[in-house]
């Protein structure tokens, strides 16, 4: 596939701090979450690449494109800040419709994409009251409205989903998947993992500036095969089930929690112990309730990566 | 779109947002000050000589022209581009298929406008309330224009200078606040050519009156110390500050990278 985004050694510090370091990336066409703590440097990298900051070293182009002052590019780019800030004084309605007015449509125009947009957020009900009135999830969903509104070909949304109740979050990442659908690239930024895992399974993991790792949740389980992963087996006769395993060279540790019931191992080779333990259950007749990985998560993959 | 297509949908944009602010509610407040004062005057000097009349239309052209559209400027000509750094919607601006040059433009005619129109109202209501007693003498008309005129100037060249500044400095109100109130407040007074190193200078130089020897006459006010120049040579030395201030603001916008405090 071809890249929608590249940025090669792409560096930008500030003052002595170093915001982004020597990161090479390209971002295709479908979701892709930038996921990482605050201050890891994925504001910057998204606005390095909607041409708010210029690169200190490397490059960033859109399309083959280059970003910085090339507005032209932004006819196809929706940006969704991650600050919660707005021109106060306008209403939905107006906020939406005049940022439109940039792109250069008509006035018919602009009011059909403006209803459309507030409409996809419903906020068409409350399209004319002042944004300052407006809820937090509100606000949310008028900022994502105007990054939609002009129908981009990329939407780069920073943090979209904080301030969202549930209910609203869970509309938004309809909608977010809804667009990639569409073939549309979309790329996301959020320090909360249970999100983005909603949103993806592509996804680059960013701290202190650096790429840690990129690829989808499995192949990032590859990319640590110095942290074992860890299953729990739930089971009738837990003891019976370890026993089978204790000569099992690829487990490295086994335990039993503290229910009595279950047996929980480590292991770097997990495809080797499931293969295993299939025929420790057919061969032993031993009833196994539950499987389950605790640790098969992002937050345990990022855990791991940041060495925490 | 077109360079100018951008700027007029910037200025229509921010001069649609600029009279909802509560600092425009603020600053035509501040306009009505002269009017009520010359309403007061008027009530006061009811039916005396129309000396009084032109003694307090000077007085109301000193408050205009060196402290209202002198602040008017140094607000609304800063945060040309210091609003969307402190407010952070900078961003809804530089992701859109506009040229940078065209926000600074669009938003600086849009407040030029905005405080022109302030300007105006505060003007003519005090003007004609202070000399209602000649409304019948074409040459008021004339004068009024030539005021309305000044301001206009005024507005445009220092609204250049503070946007520029604004483009280039973080505390650039500050700044603003010495160069208005002191540096253009002094300088003026200076004799010789010092004088011409300031703004209000030019503007002193184009207005509407008539020299009675000894320099000034009723508008000694205005005209202490001036040594004018000549009026044609004056409009051009403010055009070409404020084109001057302006292209160089917009060459700042385009080239600096704005970053929002955290």
């Amino acid at each position: 596939m071809t890249a929608v985004i590249a940025a090669t050694h792409l560096s930008k510090w500030y003052g002595n701090v170093l915001g982004l370091n020597d990161v090479s990336l390209e971002i295709e066409a479908g979701i892709t979450g930038l996921l990482g703590p605050n201050g890891a440097g994925k504001s910057t990298f998204m606005k390095l690449i909607t041409g708010q900051m210029k690169p200190n070293i490397g490059t960033v182009t859109v399309r083959g494109r280059k970003v910085w002052n090339n507005p032209a590019i932004f006819a196809g780019i929706g940006f969704c800040p991650e600050h919660d800030v707005f021109y106060e004084d306008v209403t939905g309605w107006e906020f939406v419709t005049g940022l439109l007015r940039f792109y250069g449509y008509s006035g018919s125009d602009i009011k059909q994409r403006a209803a459309r947009a507030l409409d996809i957020v419903e906020l068409t009900k409350d399209k004319d009251r002042l944004i300052r009135g407006y809820s937090r999830g509100m606000r949310q969903r008028v900022k994502f409205a105007q990054a939609i509104a002009h129908d981009p070909e990329i939407i780069v949304l920073d943090e979209p989903l904080s301030g969202l109740d549930p209910l609203g979050k869970r509309k938004l990442i309809k909608l977010i998947k809804a667009f990639r659908d569409e073939g549309r690239t979309v790329l996301v930024s959020s320090h909360v993992l249970p999100e983005i895992e909603a949103l993806t399974s592509r996804i680059v993991l960013v701290h202190q500036g650096k790429i840690l790792a990129q690829g989808d949740i499995p192949y990032i389980r590859e990319l640590i095969e110095a942290h074992p992963h860890m299953i729990s087996v739930r089971s009738s006769d837990p003891r019976a089930l370890a026993a089978c395993f204790v000569g099992d060279r690829s487990i490295q540790k086994m335990s039993f929690a503290p229910d009595g019931r279950t047996f929980v191992v480590e292991t770097h080779k997990r495809d080797d112990f499931f293969a295993r333990l299939t025929g420790v259950v057919l061969e032993g007749g031993i009833e196994v309730e539950e499987i389950s990985s605790p640790d098969d998560n992002l937050q345990a993959v990022f855990e791991y990566l940041v060495g925490k | 779109m077109t360079a100018r297509k951008s700027i007029g949908e910037i200025f229509g944009f921010f001069f649609f947002l600029g009279r909802r602010t509560g600092k425009t509610r603020v600053f035509a407040l501040l306009g009505l000050f002269p009017v009520i004062l010359a309403f007061v005057v008027r009530v006061v000097f009811h039916g005396r000589s129309g000396d009084m009349a032109a003694v307090f239309t000077e007085i109301l052209m000193v408050f205009l022209l060196q402290f209202y559209i002198v602040i008017l400027s140094l607000f609304y000509g800063t945060s040309v581009v210091a609003e969307e750094i402190e407010g952070r919607t900078l961003s809804y601006l530089i992701t859109r298929p506009l040229p940078k040059p065209a926000i600074v433009l669009g938003k600086y005619a849009a407040y030029a406008l905005l405080m022109f129109l302030m300007v105006a109202v505060s003007l003519s209501l005090s003007f004609f309330i202070l000399n209602t007693g000649r409304l019948a003498d074409p040459s008021l008309y004339l004068t009024f224009i030539g005021y309305l005129g000044v301001l206009g100037l005024g507005i445009l060249a220092y609204t250049a200078f503070f946007t520029f500044l604004g483009a280039v400095l973080k505390r650039a109100i500050l700044v603003g606040l010495v160069f208005g109130f002191g540096w253009e407040n002094v300088i003026q007074y200076f004799p010789g050519s010092t004088q011409k190193f300031s703004i209000v200078h030019y503007l002193k130089s184009v207005l509407p009156y008539r020299p009675t020897g000894g320099g000034g006459g009723r508008l000694a006010l205005l005209l202490f110390k001036l040594e004018p120049t000549a009026p044609a040579v004056a409009v051009l030395m403010l055009a070409v500050v404020a084109g001057a201030l302006l292209a160089l603001a917009c060459w700042f916008f385009r080239m600096k990278e704005y970053l929002y405090e955290e």
